[in-house]
């Protein structure tokens, strides 16, 4: 048992390693893309004016290839390291922020690699990665008691129920950041119409999609979340800060949904309110940290 | 323009028709949706901004803000006034607007427009050209088939010498939004339902071995056979639970055992078990030997004045005009029960009567008994059986649940059915080739904006330029000179 939690920990450590290469190549292929041609140029008054353009070039896609490949090395030693502690606690990653936000770098990461391959564009791969680096980050900025496998509040204790409600939320915010990451690529194009990234329409269905396999599970995670409140509390809403946080979260992404079908708001404007969507995500994942009530007990308090 | 349209129209119309056409189409817009969603977002927002430290961090940081953060703190914001407006707003939009929509949205999938214009075609952001040698109608089977394959359903229609086309896919998916939006509505009236014809007994209270009513018009009463616990060895109950019996008018209806997390329900009424605690079981007679009393009590309800650690409870006999009060031993070693005022033993209990004369006037008796003992305080025989345990449950009535459950399928499966099977159109014309032999298509996908709905019909055309091994001409035009109004002439639903 003990073992276990010592192994899915050095798995993590092993898949934190992959992340940070992973983004490294991913900068190097996408700025690699970029020349800075400099020219000088002698104007007819005889002052000289100097120019510079950044243009395509076509190095560096081995970097992409690396980066695609530690990235996917990430996805199996995070995974790993879930399955350990799943294996350990006997149930889903929900005891605490350490769990997680472990789930969700693994996710993430799966996540942005089929939207990868799907769509056969690594240049998201540099924001994504850059939000799985983060999170990387706090994880291990966590304390070491939360490395622990420990007994769970008894009110936790409905395994299938919490299992999908967590997993959904997991599933729901890792879709929301590709398409947060689909929305700054996107706003970058169509301002400077940069040739090396994806093109704006390519861009705006990224975020679509992710938008439309996120959108369902977060309603399912409010869903679940009040059936379960019922099993736990007697009560299916009951105006917690965390339930509401995630129903902002949705009416947000409701909101862009709308954007879409309207003319004036499709296209830039939808794609600010996807930037404020993923705000919204990180404010619910991290309201544990100002929030009372009955989903302050994941071990931050 | 438009507004002379709006003017001649106008001259022939009621003023009260104008107001009701006005606020018809102000539920049916898009656009205000949007604002009403953002409302009900800001509201949803400063509701849970209210149940965090968040505006206190602010005030703190800039004092000036303190009386708005206090106006926050004080705002109940979830039953408030503007958020049940807002609410009611969507719900009347959503329904208007479905009503609005069907008619349109029905004939789209059962009767829809063949019809095309080449300009149409020829400006689409996307389109397909390609020579076939066989002639119209055969080219029009040809392609037909091709699209079949890929699930499409095809329809067309002779104008002169061409024949125009429609081919479309997940036709019905196009009503998932229907379902979508009205389980919002479900939902909210589950909640209404709930709340008006349901009720929730946040401490309701069976010592083992009792038998307590529910109230609140059901009929049923609880009997708690034994309250079982287990403990880790920190100390921490790993768990506990409650043996129960369901009573309605008298009779055996439900036996079942309750945990955290796993309750019971009988006829909408479902028990929950949420804590526990110590009981003492007495029997009170009168000197004459009536019987006044014969139950327990639960302890740790009340707290004792003197000692506000001790387990204490109390209970009325209202035969007699008096109130017994009952407090146990203080077992948490932390208090140094030596120095309660009461100095009990272990299992001993401290009992009070007080007793309220006719002049209102209020006699205090005590006394301390053990288990097993009778003591006589006053004109009463108290005898205090032994200790035992009560359960505390919550009891809930929700009939709005049954709606609720109907409304999440319906809201996760529309959403479902309108995100992975998306409608999917292709218009095309069919004419004579140029020389008279054969013939010429062009077509189009209504794909304005869809990135997906582009690169589908590319697929399409792919495998019709392999299958029938033709040459097919793709043209793509910028969207700024695509023509948007052309495509919504060729259909008035899009
Ligand atoms: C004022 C009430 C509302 C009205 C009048 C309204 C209207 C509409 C309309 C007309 C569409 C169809 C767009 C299309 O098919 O092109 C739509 C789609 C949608 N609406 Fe609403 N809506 C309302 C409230 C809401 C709310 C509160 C939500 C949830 C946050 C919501 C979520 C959606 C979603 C997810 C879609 C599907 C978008 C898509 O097909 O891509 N709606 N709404």
């Amino acid at each position: 048992m003990e073992s276990l939690v010592k192994l899915s920990f050095y798995c993590f450590a092993a898949g934190s390693i992959a992340v940070a290469a992973s983004w490294v190549s991913y900068v190097l292929f996408t700025i690699g893309r970029v020349r800075l041609r400099q020219a000088e140029l002698q104007t007819s008054a005889g002052t000289t004016v100097r120019a510079s353009k950044a243009e395509f070039a076509p190095g560096w896609t081995s970097a992409g290839r690396f980066g695609s490949m530690m990235a996917w090395f990430g996805v199996v030693m995070m995974g790993l390291s879930v399955i350990f502690r799943t294996a350990a606690s006997h149930r889903g990653p929900y005891s605490n922020m350490y769990e997680f936000s472990l789930a969700f770098v693994f996710v993430l990461l799966l996540i942005y690699l089929l939207f990868e391959r799907f769509y056969e564009v690594k240049q998201l791969g540099v924001i994504v990665l850059t939000i799985a680096g983060a999170m990387c980050l706090y994880i291990w900025s966590l304390p070491s008691y939360m490395r622990e496998v420990d007994a769970l509040n008894p009110a936790l204790q409905n395994r299938p129920l919490m299992t999908v409600h967590v997993s959904s939320a997991i599933l729901a915010y890792a879709t929301f950041a590709v398409s947060f990451a689909a929305a700054i690529l996107y706003l970058i194009q169509v301002r400077k119409n940069v040739s090396w990234l994806p093109s704006a329409d390519m861009l705006d269905d990224i975020g679509y999609r992710a938008v439309t396999v996120g959108f369902p599970l977060l309603a399912l995670v409010l869903i679940l979340g009040s059936v379960w409140a019922h099993e736990a509390w007697g009560a299916y809403w009951s105006w917690d800060p965390k339930e509401t946080a995630a129903l902002f979260t949705w009416l947000v992404y409701g909101v862009y949904l709308h954007t879409r079908t309207l003319r004036g708001w499709r296209g830039e404007r939808s794609a600010y309110v996807l930037l404020f969507g993923f705000a919204a995500v990180v404010f619910t994942y991290y309201g544990n940290y100002f929030f009372g009530g009955m989903h302050a007990y994941g071990g931050v308090n | 323009m438009a507004q002379a349209t709006v003017d001649t129209r106008g001259s022939r119309r009621s003023p009260l028709e104008m107001v009701v056409d006005r606020i018809w189409r102000f539920f049916c817009s898009v656009r205000a949706a949007v604002v009403e969603i953002i409302i009900l977002a800001v509201l949803v927002l400063l509701g849970t901004l209210r149940g965090s430290d968040a505006p206190q961090w602010l005030a703190d940081a800039i004092p000036a803000t303190q009386p708005a953060v206090d106006w926050l703190y004080d705002w109940d914001v979830f039953h408030s006034l503007p958020l049940m407006l807002i609410l009611g707003v969507l719900c009347v939009a959503i329904v208007v607007c479905t009503l609005n929509r069907v008619p349109g949205i029905w004939k789209t999938i059962v009767d829809p427009t063949i019809r095309t214009n080449r300009s149409f075609l020829e400006n689409a952001e996307l389109s397909a050209a390609y020579q076939s040698a066989a002639a119209p109608a055969a080219a029009v089977g040809e392609l037909s088939e091709s699209l079949q394959k890929h699930r499409y359903r095809v329809l067309h229609e002779e104008r002169g010498a061409d024949i125009h086309l429609y081919a479309d896919k997940n036709r019905y998916a196009k009503l998932g939004t229907f379902p979508f939006h009205l389980a919002l509505i479900l939902i909210l009236l589950g909640g209404i339902v709930g709340a008006r014809y349901g009720f929730r007994e946040m401490t309701f209270v069976v010592p083992e071995g009792s038998v307590r009513e529910v109230g609140h018009g059901t009929g049923l009463s609880v009997e708690l056979i034994q309250f079982i616990d287990s403990w880790r060895e920190e100390g921490i109950p790993s768990e506990y639970r409650s043996d129960l019996v369901i009573w309605k008018n008298g009779e055996k209806v439900k036996e079942g055992t309750i945990t955290v997390n796993n309750p019971i329900s009988y006829d909408n009424v479902t028990f929950y078990q949420s804590s526990y605690g110590q009981a003492a079981a007495f029997r009170i007679t009168d000197t004459d030997g009536n019987l006044l009393f014969d139950d327990s009590i639960p302890l740790g309800q009340y707290t004792a004045v003197n000692n506000p650690d001790a387990p204490a409870g109390l209970q009325q006999l209202p035969q007699i005009g008096s109130q017994l009060n009952v407090i146990g031993q203080d077992q948490d070693p932390q208090n140094a029960p030596e120095l309660d005022d009461l100095q009990l033993e272990n299992g001993q209990m401290f009992l009070q009567l007080r007793q309220t004369a006719d002049d209102g006037s209020v006699e205090i008796l005590t006394g301390v008994v053990d288990p097993g003992e009778t003591i006589q305080l006053g004109s009463v025989n108290i005898e205090y059986l032994r200790e035992k345990r009560f359960t505390l449950m919550q009891v809930a009535s929700n009939p709005g649940i049954p709606i609720f459950f109907a409304a999440s399928f319906l809201l996760v499966a529309g959403l479902a059915v309108t995100f992975y099977f998306p409608h999917r159109r292709i218009r095309g014309i069919i004419g004579p080739g140029s020389d008279q032999t054969g013939s010429r298509v062009l077509m189009a996908p209504l794909a304005r904006w869809d990135w997906s709905g582009q690169r589908d019909f590319r697929r399409i055309i792919e495998r019709i330029e392999t299958e029938s091994r033709i040459a097919v001409t793709i043209n793509e035009r910028p969207r700024e000179h695509a023509a948007s109004r052309s495509e919504s002439a060729a259909d008035a639903s899009e």
